[in-house]
């Protein structure tokens, strides 16, 4: 990390908070620098309400640089203000390597609002240690709560560094299951598996037989371990697909190494953007970020 | 016509109440901590509970365009299991303080102990140290008494009048609790006791001020849709427009809004009902299609 994350926390905050918010920061964060117990610590999570809002960041250009070059992977373009001031408060302490904080952390799940929770595993990329609290992101996943979710979930390195291969699938499929954005899951290009591939086409085909439509993220999860699989998959898909879900079904083509099957095919696509995808996957551009693209543009 | 109910035990109810509260105008509620309808046993059931009030159960309201706003409290009933009723009052600065609390309840007297008068006044102490809001539960039998001996004891403490919501009134109780200064809400029951015609009639007598209407719909025999029902027969029997969207809407918001948890800009913008980003195996509509932009009717 170039920057220490309290320093990067505070100047994010600082600009966007009113006088009041101010005030209430500046305190908290002596009182945390201090050393406080517990309560006051929940106290204070909880507290923050009060002076800010669930407000979008809006997080600037040079922001996003910044945040990206303190920690991989991680975007904070999702996050409310209320969020913000929390995790900045978690991160306040003075003493986030200790056993203490890992168990008042801990305990801070047992009482906390939605909004809370949300907050508290936003903080997961900044807590040193991180492997500490792999167990409790697993448990979050499994969560009904959709916001809580996402929180882990996505736009965040924590998980693809720090979950055994069993949350991470789990966490794949269940990001496919709610229809989320698949290629907001930081490293899920670094940690695709024969495994994760299988259950990519077994989910195809039991969406398949309920007559359902494939989710378009579905396409980065395959690996070359199936070809003959996912060739088969293809072939039932493409003559019916939108130019959109040709796009994302080359994506898949690509990563998993079948080119030939992606050279047949431009030879009769008629559709300049998907020719355009065709291009550019074939180029190398077959990233999670570049298929991310697709679905902003 | 939007419509707030400001005493209901979402917990204890179904989804298809959530859709028909949305499509009826339902657009916040206020879901009072209570008794499970059997007693608990022990104060972890206390820690899930209050947990899942400003969690799942607010989660699960916004799926349907429904703003969930909570009251944390030790109920009456429970009160009288003395071990118990302390452990959980334990539990207040935890879960008392959290976005979205907006007031101390639903708290006072069932069968008016001194149990029950402890942990009352224990709670109301807790409030005025808070700034806080209070809502009370006012018993079901010696219901007149009850109501008296609620203000008296929270005037004592130094609960402001202007903070007390008196709920579960009738005919024979209103007029003391406006005389205190209090706000007066009436609880609609299908079948007994406070019934939309009788309700109607008192606003009426009375004028709108003040005056709640709720429906603290729970496990039992009651109607999720009350207010939204008991507004439109006030229309029907030619109750002024003003004092229809008083009683079911503002009188609430402005008792309530009192604690500062409520974000009224948020609230007053159009909601829309999104669920195509929450629709799964997993989430609370399962195969259902999701609702996309319908705008709830106001
Ligand atoms: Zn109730």
């Amino acid at each position: 990390m170039t920057e220490p994350p309290n320093t990067l926390l505070e100047e994010l905050l600082l600009p966007r908070l009113d006088d009041k918010a101010q005030k209430f920061w500046h305190n908290a964060r002596t009182e945390l620098a201090a050393g406080c117990n517990k309560s006051r610590f929940a106290a204070l999570i909880a507290l923050a309400s009060r002076y800010c809002k669930r407000r979008p960041l809006d997080v600037s250009h040079i922001e996003r640089e910044r945040i990206s070059t303190a920690i991989p992977g991680l975007t904070l373009d999702e996050w409310n203000l209320l969020e913000l001031l929390r995790v900045a408060l978690i991160c306040g302490r003075n003493d986030l390597t200790s056993a203490q904080f890992a168990e008042d952390y801990e305990a801070q799940f047992v009482y906390a609002d939605e909004g809370e929770t949300c907050a508290l595993y936003r903080a997961l990329p900044f807590l040193p240690a991180g492997e500490r609290f792999a167990w409790r992101a697993g448990d979050g996943c499994r969560t009904n709560m959709l916001s809580v979710f996402h929180a882990i979930a996505l736009d965040s390195p924590y998980p693809a560094k720090h979950f055994d291969d069993t949350a991470w699938h789990q966490l794949v499929m269940k990001t496919l299951f709610l229809e989320l954005p698949v290629w907001r899951i930081v490293g899920l290009d670094e940690r695709r598996s024969a495994e994760l591939n299988r259950m990519a086409l077994d989910y195809a085909e039991e969406r398949e037989s309920a007559g359902r439509s494939l989710p378009i993220g579905l396409w980065l999860c395959f690996t070359e371990h199936d070809k003959n699989r996912l060739t088969a998959l293809v072939e039932r898909h493409w003559h019916s697909a939108t130019a959109q879900d040709r796009k994302a079904i080359v994506f898949g083509l690509v990563r998993s190494g079948l080119h030939s099957q992606v050279h047949t095919l431009a030879t009769s696509e008629s559709d300049a953007g998907v020719a355009h995808v065709i291009d550019h996957t074939l180029g190398g551009q077959t990233q999670q970020i570049h298929f991310a693209r697709l679905v902003t543009d | 016509m939007r419509f707030f109910d400001p005493h209901i035990h979402m917990s204890s109810r179904t989804t298809d109440d959530y859709q028909n509260m949305a499509a009826a105008g339902i657009r916040a509620v206020i879901e009072p901590a209570f008794w499970m309808g059997q007693p608990r046993t022990n104060v972890g059931s206390f820690i899930d509970y209050f947990a899942s009030l400003v969690g799942w159960e607010r989660f699960r309201a916004s799926q349907f365009g429904i703003a969930h706003y909570c009251t944390i409290g030790v109920n009456s009933k429970e009160a009288n299991n003395e071990g118990l009723a302390r452990e959980a009052l334990e539990l207040l600065p935890q879960f008392a303080l959290k976005e979205g609390v907006v007031a101390i309840g639903e708290i006072g007297y069932d069968e008016m102990t001194p149990a029950e008068e402890w942990v009352y006044q224990h709670q109301l102490q807790f409030a005025v140290d808070h700034d806080m809001v209070v809502m009370v539960h006012t018993p079901h039998r010696d219901k007149k008494n009850g109501v008296l001996r609620s203000i008296d004891v929270a005037r004592e403490v130094g609960v402001p009048m202007e903070k007390l919501v008196i709920d579960h009134n009738n005919e024979e109780t209103v007029q003391s609790v406006l005389d205190a200064g209090a706000w007066a809400a009436f609880t609609i029951y299908p079948n007994t006791k406070m019934g939309s015609e009788r309700m109607t009639e008192i606003v009426r007598q009375y004028g709108p001020e003040r005056i709640i209407v709720d429906s603290s719909a729970d496990w039992g025999v009651s109607d999720p849709l009350s207010v939204p029902k008991t507004a439109h027969l006030m229309q029907e029997r030619g109750i002024d427009q003003a004092a229809i969207e008083l009683t079911c809407w503002q009188n609430a918001l402005d008792a309530y809004a009192q604690s500062g948890q409520i974000d009224v800009e948020e609230l007053l913008k159009a909601p829309v009902i999104d669920q195509s980003q929450r629709f799964s195996e997993n989430s609370v509509l399962r195969g259902q299609q999701p609702r996309i932009d319908e705008p709830v009717k106001n």
